[in-house]
């Protein structure tokens, strides 16, 4: 017989990210503990909301399969003395497997005479093996933080209390902190307080909806969407929707009730980042846009309890109405010192404490921005973005609302009428936030955005900051791609070796890794990096060939190179030179120095393939210097193709004659070096 | 219900939960955990169950008397329960009914918000707990205090008056609530946000206040026997016996540090690089305050509980002879 088990842990309101994390957690433990139980189940459901966790183990097994083995010990002639007695290492076997001597069979085997047990064990009940299995289940949910609380030994996500195991409708009677498993649980805590029986897994969606409860997240999301959908009408307007304003008030509430609530419109004038953040990230609400996508003065909250809604929306209206408020003034006040104003009082907020000020930041930004800079580009208007691009770090809009960096600066800078181009680079120097985000729309802001993540590279690597496992506190990961992407995807190519040095100098003294070791470490996060951008534009063989070629110099040469070769590989020539390439490298490690001398040849293949070589050098040298890499391959595919599978054919290289060998070896070793300046094609 | 009548309703709800009230600390706190019967009482064994208002003093969030909620100095209600019980979320709320929120026709949420003091070595989860989407309360269940794991945890139960009182009253400007039949807000405490806005952002006598710091720093060493010398592991090493510390003296000194740090910082004369020195310098002495604490309570035999265990054995007997 099968049946379900119901497993609920009632706990004081968890974090959103906490109960993911411990649903997620309970349900891995819980799968690994039944496995090592040998006890079957159809599926795991988990549910939960903040007051409570919980498990469906679907089509549980009523008990494990009986255990039939024969468990092998040690051979007959270790097991037992001459006289005929048990050994310690006998009686330890038998102790181990939990028999007696008595049990003690002999078994023939190839390698000789061996002492065995045959296991019998009848399966036990889920019953039984349950209690064990929950309670270590639940010793072994995990969260980000735990913590105690009352004189309880065990820590948690937060307080628990209550638990409930019911098989069937049979209660599991386990124990954790210092909880027995019983039947009751409780509704939403305002709405339906009251403890009650539950009935098992299959009601247990049902029992709780009747008492306010929405106990599946999915569920509960759905009926958020619908309820933010039919208020949205109700008001005439559209929610925005947002990601993390939808997990995060599911996660606030056990049953999402949404009720409307309204600004003065005056408040519209502010910039609408501004007003968006105060309602999304202060308050939770989510913000309002009429069909043209002007934002409205209006917002949607999602509640757990909603008796008196006019109460709870006036409430609300008043808290929004003081944070607007105080926006507001913060603006105003802000408008009264101009951004260049601001500068130097970033050397009073810190950057890293061994890496100084933001002040000192901005000024090594501004120097490396203008290094960066294309000849085209001004470079007062270079410095001067430069140097305002952090300055919005000191206003106190920002201060308050730390997510607006950049944005405000922006805002600020147009309205005191500089240059449109400078102001977006205010804000456009911060792209791209993440793998997805988009990039500096110009030159002038990637030139920023390249010095301000280089700088934060080569200064955290440089005290030793380096991201270790998930440990990354100061993003360099995203910074490293944000550099590769500005530069493969935006308007901005890098000379990444020239960069990282020149960074590195604007630093002065303050460094503790020399520079060497720092632009090694940095080269290899940079090349890292590189695979993992470049693993969905090509082969991993092709991007090997390519960084092994590549000069650790412009990244976009990289690009050119993996993208070159990529194309080649569709050209007949493209297997023979690989193969080729393989064989040549292979043997050419054993070439002794110095130049081939024409003279020593025998073979007319080899008079061919030296005469072959000879007519493209120059010209394969100019195409890669030009990092024209598809003509350059064109050119090896052409003219070296025929001449070198013919080498290989007709000439043996590894002759006795050293003098001959030896010119055969410098030969190719002279080829060989030519083509590893494009890629390292013998790694295909 | 005015703003005195509110605290008179706490104060009598949490007495009656057996709560002792005590009064504010007669020195300058940044919160009512810088109270020693929070900061103190909360390391140990020992239960204790208090309640008491916290003038609560924040130089940088001074605004002149001119900002309609914020103030340099405003008031906490603070209720510590050690150990947390199992029911202290229903206690807070029962508390909300008292003072005429009903929870059933308001929207109450509890949002995580874990709390951390670096200058006092403390830190603590629980929630900010939202009425109405105004956050009224701080509920924190105390995990570390100057460096000690918290056995056991207490729970903190911190009331923002004002706030509260803004709502029950339905005002906007803080210094238009009325304090007692008749007074407002503003009449009592509006010139004194004017002042201490202008002392603690222009006038206050910087290298009078660098001194006092060295000064109070060093007076805590002194009172409490520390030495420079370190054991293994950074471990603090005393030069007096538990009983010869001046613990609550010594403490003292490690709150006056903590506020003229803040003044110092709203004066804005504390630079980059110094600022996580000052922080580590607090954090240093309030750890041999918390660990000096510690140990006078072990020497004395940690009396609360032996109290609390003498309470519950004749209690006990007293439930035995009444079934006899």
């Amino acid at each position: 017989m099968k049946r379900d088990l119901l497993v609920e842990l009632g706990v004081e309101e968890l974090p959103s990210s906490f109960l993911r994390e411990g649903l997620r957690s309970m349900r891995e433990a819980a799968e690994q503990l039944l496995r090592e139980a040998r006890l079957a189940y159809h599926a795991i459901e988990t549910l939960g909301t903040p007051r409570r966790m919980a498990m469906i183990i679907r089509g549980l097994a009523d008990r494990q399969p009986d255990r039939e083995e024969r468990v092998m010990g040690p051979a007959a002639k270790i097991a037992f003395t001459p006289e005929g007695e048990l050994t310690r290492a006998a009686l330890g076997f038998i102790q181990k497997n939990k028999r007696a001597p008595e049990d003690v069979i002999r078994v023939e085997t190839e390698k000789g005479e061996y002492i065995a047990l045959d296991i019998h064990e009848p399966g036990k009940t889920a019953e039984e093996l349950l209690p064990r299995i929950l309670e270590e289940t639940c010793k072994r949910i995990h969260f980000a933080k735990s913590m105690r609380w009352g004189d309880n030994p065990v820590a948690f996500g937060r307080p628990l209390h209550h638990l409930v195991a019911l098989l069937g409708d049979t209660l599991i009677p386990f124990e954790f902190a210092g909880l027995k498993a019983q039947r009751t649980t409780f509704g939403h805590r305002f709405l339906a307080p009251e403890r009650f029986e539950l009935r098992g897994a299959d009601a247990y969606r049902d029992q709780l909806r009747e008492r306010h409860v929405i106990v599946d997240t999915e569920e509960r999301r759905e009926r958020m969407k619908r309820g933010l959908d039919r208020v949205a009408k109700e008001i005439g307007g559209e929610w925005i929707v947002d990601d993390f304003l939808i997990e995060e008030c599911l996660s606030l509430v056990e049953y999402p009730f949404v009720i409307p609530g309204s600004f003065d419109p005056k408040y519209l004038e502010l910039p609408s980042e501004v007003v968006i953040s105060v309602m999304r990230d202060h308050q939770r609400y989510f913000a309002m846009r009429d069909p043209d996508g002007n934002l409205l003065p209006a917002y949607l909250n999602v509640v757990g309890t909603a008796n008196e809604p006019a109460l709870i929306q006036k409430g609300n209206d008043r808290v929004l109405r003081a944070r607007l408020e105080d926006a507001r003034f913060f603006v105003e006040e802000d408008r009264a010192i101009p951004l260049a104003d601001r500068v130097p009082r970033l050397d009073a907020i810190v950057f890293q404490n061994k890496l100084g000020s933001v002040g000192d930041k901005v000024r090594r930004i501004d120097a490396l921005a203008q290094w960066l800079a294309p000849d085209g580009l001004d470079k007062a208007r270079v410095s001067l973005a430069a140097t305002l691009a952090k300055a919005d770090l000191e206003t106190l809009i920002v201060g308050e609302f730390p997510e607006l960096e950049g944005a405000m600066g922006r805002y600020y800078a147009l309205s005191e009428g500089i240059d449109p181009e400078v102001a977006d680079t205010i804000l456009d120097h911060y792209h791209p936030r993440g793998a997805h985000d988009s990039l500096p729309a110009t030159e002038l802001a990637s030139a920023v955005a390249l010095a301000d993540r280089l700088d934060t590279l080569v200064g955290c690597f440089g005290i030793g900051l380096m991201p270790t496992g998930s440990a990354d506190p100061f993003a360099l990961r995203r910074a490293a791609l944000g550099v590769i992407r500005i530069a493969l995807e935006g308007q901005l190519d890098v000379d990444l070796r020239a960069a990282l040095d020149q960074a590195y100098a604007l630093y002065g003294d303050k460094l503790e890794l020399s520079v060497e070791e720092t632009r090694a470490k940095l080269l290899d996060f940079f090349i890292g990096r590189l695979r993992v951008f470049l693993r969905e534009r090509a082969p991993s063989e092709i991007v090997e060939a390519c960084i092994g070629a590549w000069e650790k110099n412009s990244l976009r040469d990289l690009l050119a190179r993996v993208e070159a070769l990529l194309a080649f590989r569709e050209t007949p020539a493209f297997e023979a030179l690989a193969v080729a390439f393989k064989r040549a490298n292979n043997i050419v490690k054993d070439a002794p120095e110095g130049a081939h001398d024409a003279r020593l040849f025998q073979e007319p293949a080899e008079r061919a393939l030296r005469e072959a070589f000879l007519g493209i050098e120059e010209e394969l040298k100019e195409r890669v210097e030009a990092r024209d890499y598809s003509a350059a391959l064109q050119l090896l595919g052409d003219e070296l193709r025929g001449p070198i599978d013919a080498f290989f054919n007709d000439v043996f290289v590894m002759v006795d004659d050293e003098q001959v060998r030896s010119n055969r070896l410098r030969l190719l070793r002279e080829i060989a070096d030519a083509v590893n300046r494009i890629a390292h094609l013998h790694l295909l | 219900m005015n703003f005195q009548s509110l605290i008179l309703t706490l104060d009598r709800f949490w007495a009656e939960r057996g709560c002792i009230l005590v009064q504010p600390y007669d020195s300058e706190v940044g919160a009512g955990t810088f109270n020693p019967n929070t900061f103190l009482r909360a390391i140990g064994p020992e239960p204790w169950n208090v309640a008491y208002v916290e003038p609560s003093r924040r130089p940088t969030d001074g605004r002149y008397g001119e900002n309609p909620n914020r103030l340099q100095s405003f008031h906490q209600y603070q209720v510590i329960l050690k150990p947390s019980p199992p029911d202290i979320q229903e206690l807070y709320l029962e508390s909300l009914r008292a003072i005429g929120t009903d929870p059933e026709c308001h929207d109450i949420r509890f949002i995580e918000d874990d709390w951390e003091s670096p200058t006092l070595g403390a830190w603590g989860l629980g929630w900010q707990v939202w009425l109405d989407g105004l956050e009224i309360s701080q509920f924190t269940y105390f995990q570390q205090c100057g460096g000690i794991d918290c056995r056991p945890v207490s729970g903190e139960l911190t009331y923002g008056l004002e706030r509260i009182a803004m709502y029950l009253q339905d005002v906007d400007d803080v210094y238009e609530l009325e304090w007692a039949p008749g007074i407002r807000y503003g009449e009592i405490l509006k010139r004194s946000e004017w002042e201490w806005s202008t002392y603690n952002f222009e006038r206050a006598n910087v290298e009078l206040h660098q001194r006092l710091f060295d000064d109070y720093e060093k007076e805590v060493s002194r009172l409490l026997g520390l030495s420079e010398k370190r054991g293994k592991g950074g471990k603090l090493i005393f030069e007096l016996e538990p009983l010869a510390r001046l613990v609550l003296p010594a403490y003292d000194c490690v709150i006056k540090c903590s506020h003229i740090f803040n003044i110092l910082d709203a004066r804005g004369s504390i630079s980059v690089t110094e600022r996580q020195r000052f922080i580590g310098r607090v954090r240093l002495i309030a750890r041999a305050v918390a660990e000096s604490w510690y140990a006078q309570r072990e020497a004395l035999g940690f009396p609360l509980l032996a109290q609390a265990e003498d309470a519950e054995n004749a209690s006990a007997q007293k439930a035995n002879e009444a079934s006899e």
